[in-house]
């Protein structure tokens, strides 16, 4: 089987492992800000679902996926806003109402799928890719990281633009405040509501994103049920993540890796359970869990409802 | 006094008669039209030209063969079912569906609670006499011929097997499939890759572990998976084959060909139409739950899909092979345990002898 181990197989790998990778890159990026400003949001995997949706929709009808993956931000932040009415707004349990909207999510999309495409099934040509010129030739490595489209690497930059804006700004500060001690930040004059409105949203958005890259560049189709668990990964990732962008992303490509590598070694014909090498991802995750997260810091107010003058 | 008791006795044994005669008929009644309405829960709407569609549209036939109510539950997802199946008892379901193998512990739970007949799927040791039956469904003789053709039609000299999970027919079917490859003596290669622990609908993943199993050298894929096989299909759509050529895909259960954009080589068709019928004549004769169900290739109810990219010499080939697996004459085994089809993946490495 050695010979099945061709350089397009090993770039293939890694072209997958980058697929996977940029959802979780996403959905992770955004629940991490929206924890930081006390928010948990369970309904993140719906937001990806609709977004999905959303993002599919658009860009079959206008064959642009640019114009797809802004319907799959915009509809992510639809799912959002109900999340800061529920949530933000009413102070009801995040929790609850994060399932919900995971669980409504996918119904409506289920449905309006039944009703628009479950005759048809269309898919989307290829995805249009920005290679970079001179990095794109590397043996194996050009293909899966440089020969991509453009969304993959504006979202790795999206990383560092994160991490400025946690450190070196503001918004960052406020967030920070938001989780941590949403009194004093009221105190000091900033909304707190407005500020934790502002971070769903922003999840919602990034969520959504996230939903029509797997759509549109990962599966190229849209099916019922397609986000299979990435938003819950992407909680996880944020969890990981102490409040640090960078971890997210080492979090999301050690994901994408993982799964690479369980088709790696079942292509290879490796004679052992392939629930255990299934595990593989999900192992990685726990390993990390295990070891990083006595150090993990959770804001003292996220999941707690902020009402102004309570003690 | 004795005339007294005598007449009493008369007039009790002419109403016992007739109370037992009551009886009998009320009975014979029930057991002739037991089954009323027939109910299917499925997990993804029936629109999935797969296992879905398949399934509600073969009861949907069954209900009007036999004039029943047809109460249909789609697109149920994966998780648990119990209050839909309780809301289905409560309508007056006389027998309940599950079509799902992730539905086979909760269904005869609320079989047991509400006294509602359930049947399962890729459970053959849950049967309970009248209240629980299993169709452990395989098209492991047909996916013997698609394995014949794969190899026939490959041009890479690899062939691959894609799955969205391991459940007990998927499994028998690719241990068919690797088998008709090995029945060709042609030395094929054999790459296997499941996608994930029940990635049903997992549209994405089908897409990128295909794209692998294609960049590794396979021109033909077999795949299996409900939603997910999208995902396979436009992975073949897009990608090509190691030799620059064109990616077949071959899939299972439905016909996609009213989707085919030209890489769909075959499919391996199942029809459920006769193990519903089986089940509501065994309903209706006390026997139900006391035998599992099949289908095959005798009574095509698995039969290989004919499509124009087959050229005609491979075809009636494989049209001998399947007289020949319906004669005996050809055994196909019937392998479920995972762990046996991973050991025929990589046996086939070695050229079996014609």
């Amino acid at each position: 089987m050695g010979g099945l181990f061709t350089e397009t197989f090993v770039a293939s790998l890694l072209f997958g492992a980058v697929t996977v990778g940029i959802p979780l890159l996403l959905a992770g990026l955004g629940e991490q800000i929206s924890e930081k400003s006390g928010v948990l949001n369970i309904g993140i995997e719906g937001m990806m679902l609709i977004g999905a949706y959303g993002g599919f929709v658009a860009a079959y009808y206008t064959g642009s996926f640019w114009l797809g993956f802004l319907a799959g931000g915009i509809s992510g932040m639809v799912v959002a806003s109900l999340m800061v009415l529920f949530c933000v707004i009413l102070s009801m349990n995040q929790i609850v109402i994060g399932i919900a909207l995971t669980i409504g999510a996918e119904g409506l999309t289920a449905l309006l799928h039944h009703f628009q495409f479950s005759r048809s099934y269309p898919r989307l040509s290829e995805a249009p890719s920005l290679d970079i010129p001179g990095l794109n030739d590397i043996p194996v490595i050009g293909p899966a990281f440089f020969e991509r489209h453009p969304l993959v690497y504006l979202s790795i930059l999206l990383v560092v633009f994160v991490a400025w804006l946690f450190r070196r700004t503001h918004i960052g500060l406020n967030l920070q405040a938001a989780g941590d001690n949403p009194a004093a930040l009221d105190a000091a004059g900033v909304d707190v509501k407005l500020t934790r409105a502002g971070a769903v949203l922003t999840t919602g958005m990034l969520a959504g994103i996230g939903g029509a890259f797997m759509a549109n560049v990962g599966a190229g189709i849209f099916v019922p049920f397609m986000i299979h668990g990435a938003g819950f990964i992407g909680i996880v990732l944020a969890m990981l993540a102490r409040g640090n962008p960078y971890w997210v992303l080492l979090g999301a490509a050690l994901f994408g890796a993982s799964l690479a590598l369980t088709t790696a070694l079942q292509v290879a014909g490796l004679n052992i359970p392939t629930d255990v090498v299934q595990m593989l991802p999900f192992a990685m995750v726990i390993v990390v869990l295990v070891l990083f997260a006595r150090h993990s810091y959770l804001p003292p107010s996220l999941a707690l409802p902020y009402h102004r003058g309570e003690r | 006094m004795r005339d007294l008791l005598g007449k009493t006795i008369r007039h009790a044994a002419i109403a016992g008669l007739a109370l037992g005669a009551l009886v009998a008929v009320s009975v014979g009644a029930q057991a002739g039209d037991m089954v009323k309405k027939i109910a299917v829960l499925v997990p993804e709407q029936g629109t999935d030209y797969g296992w879905n569609q398949q399934g509600v549209d073969a009861a949907r036939a069954v209900a009007e063969k036999y004039g029943l109510e047809f109460l249909p539950a789609e697109g149920l997802g994966y998780g648990d079912v119990r209050p839909t199946l309780r809301e289905l008892a409560d309508e007056g379901a006389s027998l309940m569906i599950a079509h799902a193998s992730g539905y086979n512990t909760a269904a005869p739970e609320i079989a047991q609670e509400t006294g509602v007949p359930v049947a399962i799927v890729d459970k053959p040791d849950g049967l309970v006499a009248g209240l629980v039956g299993d169709y452990t469904l395989s098209g492991h003789d047909g996916a013997y011929l698609a394995g014949m053709l794969a190899a026939k039609m490959s041009r890479t000299g690899t062939v691959g097997i894609v799955v969205s999970g391991e459940p007990p027919s998927w499994n028998s079917q690719s241990a068919g499939f690797a088998m008709g490859v090995r029945a060709t003596g042609m030395g094929t290669q054999i790459v296997y890759a499941v996608i994930g622990p029940a990635a049903y609908g997992d549209a994405a993943g089908g897409r990128r572990v295909t794209e692998s199993v294609i960049s590794a050298g396979a021109d033909v894929i077999f795949g299996q998976g409900n939603g997910s096989s999208f995902g396979m299909i436009q992975a073949v759509e897009t990608t090509k084959a190691v030799d620059g050529g064109k990616a077949w895909f071959i899939d299972v259960i439905g016909d996609k060909t009213g989707l085919d954009k030209g890489h769909l080589l075959s499919s391996v068709l199942w029809d459920m139409i006769p193990v519903y019928s089986a089940m509501v004549e065994d309903l209706n004769s006390g026997k139900f739950g006391t035998v599992g169900y099949k289908i095959g290739l005798a009574d095509d109810s698995v039969r290989l899909l004919k499509t124009k990219h087959i050229p005609d010499d491979i075809w009636e080939s494989l049209m001998k092979v399947r007289q020949q697996i319906i004669d005996g004459s050809v055994p196909v085994a019937e392998v479920y345990d995972a762990e046996d089809v991973r050991a025929l993946m990589t046996s086939v490495e070695a050229p079996a002898a014609e």
